[in-house]
């Protein structure tokens, strides 16, 4: 049985790949189904959802159409959420591994920054970054691997702890590799599933942080974003509450669409794990 | 003799990658009561899948056909208990054989018999079905004081004493557990029977080892504590599943002596599951060599070793390497 | 002059705030294509000092002498290059292999690590190697954990041979294999040793093979040499304590019987 087919076989994994398939289909038909500026005008301001079927979902207080926002802020949610998570993940291994590995004087150093990073509050050192370096879509992912790569390095070095200790690292010294090859080529792709376990955790905090760091009007504004779009709604949350509900919703469906599909990937590693 | 075990037509099978895989094939052996049975083989040969069968520790996934009927003395007590946790619960295979004794005829006596011994024997000579096995085996649960139960009726000792014993409990308490749960002892007489037992297996300073934690012992001292556990309960079979492979040759030595000792002073039924035909030798009055699933060769000791009867037996024997073989050295020629 | 000359090795380990020596004291030399076999109960230290002459842990003190070089001064790169010479088979082969190798990858990094063959040539000289521990070629593509122990040995044995070294070090090599299988790879040790004149440091518990393979051997006890010797007059006449008593603990199998 492929490891697909048993993925498919656990309800958490079924429901969250549903939902990560339709936040997928939105970011990738938002340029064909809504091609012009999702931030032109479309229509009278503040029209309630279900009134024009042009407009399905209404307009903001612009006049600008909500569906096609939610469409193309789908983008700017995917597209942040997954470079800054695989940006904490390939620096927190990297790191992680060769504290772990080289230990001694370089591994104190490293996991003192470590400590040093992940003391401060993750949102207070991405609002930070923002603020002084200005926002951008590479600075927002930035500031959020900022904030997240700790947790994969402790993971990752806890990991090579163990592996660099198991013969085929002491026979990959015996025959004369190179320590960074070692690191890198032996130990590194041995120590990646638990940090790889992580990842679904990370996306879905990343896409929380940039919604987050949009509604406090940090986020890139030549784009769309789901906070952006609900720190817009709020000074009009008594008259047309829609135009914060529908964006909070997208944002709850695909942080549970993340957790669950990372639940699911878990499971079927961990049978995979039980049975061999 | 008396057949404790009888083993007919036992076939046991494992999915891997989708493929099934034959452990045992066709098996039929008896193990006599009482007796030092020996099954030696190498790796895949099913010696190890063996042992669990009788022990009723195979996984449920695995497929199983064929039949163990027991004719085991009554015990003492007949209460259900809890399992304990140094030893793992039985499986539903084995509940499996005894479901069927339950539901198929009351316990059948073997002719010869005396009337205090009860045989299980399973009528439906097949164990079919037991993946879906969650309703036969609570069904059973009432029964246990009936079917040989592990920990009770049948001690098992592992190779691994560092993963069959529990790392953050004391090993006098894993090993009163088991006195515990299956004699029916309050905590102060279990502690005092584990303390007894302590001593039988030769720790050094029983009281104290009463309350050492595994990682504080040697691999040796271990495997002591492991047997104590596994004997706390007075079994009548003692599976002892390659339990000296993991240790080297002196304390090797020391476990085998115990071992005789302890089996020849509780009447035990022994079972040694071995890859080493030498250290078989020694210890067992019979010795069935596996290959492939299958037994090729069963006899006592002395016809197995000195006559074998299969060229397999022979190729074992001649590929040990003892204290008086010919030097390999001078038949390459390098030593001038 | 001897291949490889070992003296005044120590090397302690703190177990629970004691220290306890796993090395203390030890000399030995052995000689080109010579078997120098290290005997002992577990935890005489025999894996500790196996271990200590390939500097895959530091000694406390002792010198080593490989080659008629002094091996404790190399580091970095020379180091990395002498290794070439002074190879190593552990017990068990599949935990001596990364996880995720093939055969093929095994057998590339020596050639590749120490250039023995430009890219385009490896394949031929992988095919060679697997054929000259008896392996065949199509092996190469294989998972390490798609083959059989005895295959992974002998993938372990090409994997040692294949940077052409004066000694190799075979830490309980044969231990973990079934009986019919051990008896083929010690043939194809010997073999290698009357070919290719390789010394072997044999580590092992058992009393009957060192007996059978090795020229000399060292009893260990504790860390400390109990007894050294001619391998066969130590073991059919042991003088101290350990030997007597891993002689005496050694399975006797008594054919003559029934």
């Amino acid at each position: 049985m492929s490891a697909l087919h048993r993925f498919l076989r656990t309800p958490e994994a079924d429901a969250g790949a549903l939902l990560l398939a339709a936040l997928f289909a939105m970011a990738l038909s938002a340029p064909l189904l809504f091609p012009g500026d999702p931030q032109a005008i479309a229509g009278p301001a503040l029209l309630p959802p279900f009134q024009d079927w042009s407009l399905p979902l209404g307009t903001d207080r612009l006049g600008r159409d909500v569906l096609a926002e939610l469409f193309h802020g789908a983008r700017t949610s995917l597209a942040v959420g997954l470079a800054a998570a695989a940006a904490a993940l390939a620096i927190g291994a990297v790191i992680g591994t060769l504290a772990g590995f080289a230990g001694g004087f370089i591994d104190e150093v490293l996991m003192r920054i470590t400590d040093a990073f992940q003391t401060v509050p993750a949102f207070l050192l991405a609002l930070a970054f923002v603020s002084v370096v200005g926002p951008s879509l590479g600075v927002v992912v930035a500031a959020i691997a900022l904030g997240t790569w700790t947790g994969p390095a402790r993971v990752a070095r806890a990991e090579v702890l163990s592996i660099r200790e198991r013969d085929y690292v002491a026979s990959a010294r015996a025959v004369g590799m190179h320590p960074l090859e070692i690191a890198f080529r032996e130990v590194l792709p041995n120590a990646l599933p638990p940090v790889l376990a992580l990842s679904s955790v990370i996306v879905a905090a990343a896409i929380l942080t940039e919604a987050a760091l949009s509604f406090l009007g940090l986020g890139d504004p030549n784009r769309v974003t789901w906070g952006g779009m609900i720190a817009e709604g709020r000074a009009v949350l008594r008259t047309a509450p829609f135009l914060s509900i529908v964006p909070g919703i997208a944002l709850v469906l695909t942080v549970l669409g993340v957790y669950l599909t990372g639940e699911g990937i878990v499971e079927t590693t961990a049978v995979r794990r039980g049975l061999s | 003799m008396t057949a404790l075990a009888s083993i007919r037509g036992l076939t046991v099978g494992y999915r891997r990658d989708g493929n099934e895989v034959a452990a045992l094939k066709d098996v039929r052996l008896d193990v006599e009561a009482g007796e030092r049975l020996a099954i030696i083989g190498e790796s895949g040969s099913g010696k190890s899948t063996l042992a669990l069968a009788i022990a009723g520790l195979l996984p449920a996934s695995a497929k199983i056909t064929g039949r163990i009927d027991w004719t085991m003395p009554k015990s003492q007590t007949s209460r259900s208990f809890a399992p304990p946790s140094v030893l793992p619960d039985i499986s539903p295979t084995r509940g499996e054989i005894g479901g069927f004794a339950a539901g198929s005829a009351p316990a059948t006596l073997a002719a010869g018999e005396s009337g205090h011994d009860s045989t299980i024997s399973p009528q439906v000579g097949e164990m079919s079905g037991r993946t879906e096995g969650g309703a036969v085996e609570r069904q059973l649960r009432h029964l246990r004081g009936g079917v040989p139960l592990l920990g009770r009726d049948i001690g098992f000792v592992f190779q691994d004493p560092s993963s069959s014993l529990d790392p953050v409990m004391p090993v006098g308490k894993q090993i009163a557990e088991v006195a515990r749960a299956h004699l029916g002892l309050s905590w102060p007489q279990a502690f005092n029977k584990a303390r007894i037992l302590l001593e039988r297996v030769r720790l050094p300073d029983p009281g104290l080892a009463l309350r050492a934690f595994p990682h504080q012992l040697s691999g040796g001292q271990k495997q002591r504590v492991a047997i104590a556990a596994a004997i706390a309960a007075g079994p009548k079979l003692l599976i002892a599943d390659e339990a000296t492979s993991a240790l080297d040759t002196i304390v090797q030595a020391e476990i085998v002596t115990l071992i005789r000792q302890l089996v020849a002073e509780d009447g035990m039924t022994l079972l040694f599951i071995s890859h080493d035909i030498a250290l078989a030798a020694e210890l067992a009055d019979r010795i069935a060599v596996f290959r492939h699933g299958s037994l090729v060769e069963l006899g006592p000791t002395a016809q197995i070793v000195g006559a074998p009867a299969h060229p397999y037996t022979r190729a074992l024997l001649d590929a040990h390497i003892g204290l008086d073989a010919e030097p390999l050295l001078t038949r390459s020629g390098l030593r001038a | 002059m001897s291949l490889l000359a070992v003296s005044n090795l120590t090397k302690r380990y703190r177990r629970g705030g004691k220290a306890v020596a796993a090395a203390d004291d030890v000399s030995f030399h052995i000689d080109p294509g010579e078997t120098l076999a290290l005997a002992g109960p577990s935890g005489s230290g025999k894996s500790t000092i196996a271990r200590l002459v390939l500097r895959l842990i530091e000694p406390d003190a002792g010198r080593i002498a490989f080659e008629g070089e002094d091996f404790m001064a190399l580091g970095g790169a020379a180091l990395r290059a002498r290794r070439a010479r002074l190879q190593m088979v552990f017990q068990d082969p599949l935990a001596a292999f990364n996880p995720r190798a093939t055969v093929a990858r095994v057998l590339d990094d020596p050639l590749r690590i120490h250039r023995i063959a430009s890219r385009s040539e490896r394949p031929r000289q992988i095919a060679a190697l697997l054929e000259r521990v008896g392996l065949t070629a199509d092996l190469a593509p294989r998972a390490i954990h798609e083959i059989s122990g005895g295959q992974r040995q002998r993938v372990a044995i090409a994997r040692a041979i294949a940077t052409k070294p004066s000694l190799i070090v075979l830490d309980e090599a044969v231990s973990a294999l079934d009986v019919s299988v051990r008896g083929q790879i010690l043939d194809l040790l010997l073999d290698l040793q009357r070919q290719e004149r390789i010394a072997y440091l044999f580590i092992s518990h058992d009393l009957g093979i060192v007996r059978a393979i090795a020229h000399r051997v060292i009893l260990l006890d504790a860390g400390r040499i109990a007894e050294a010797g001619d391998a066969r007059a130590v073991i059919d006449a042991p003088r101290s304590v350990i030997g007597k008593a891993l002689v005496a603990a050694a399975p006797r199998l008594d054919r003559s019987r029934s």
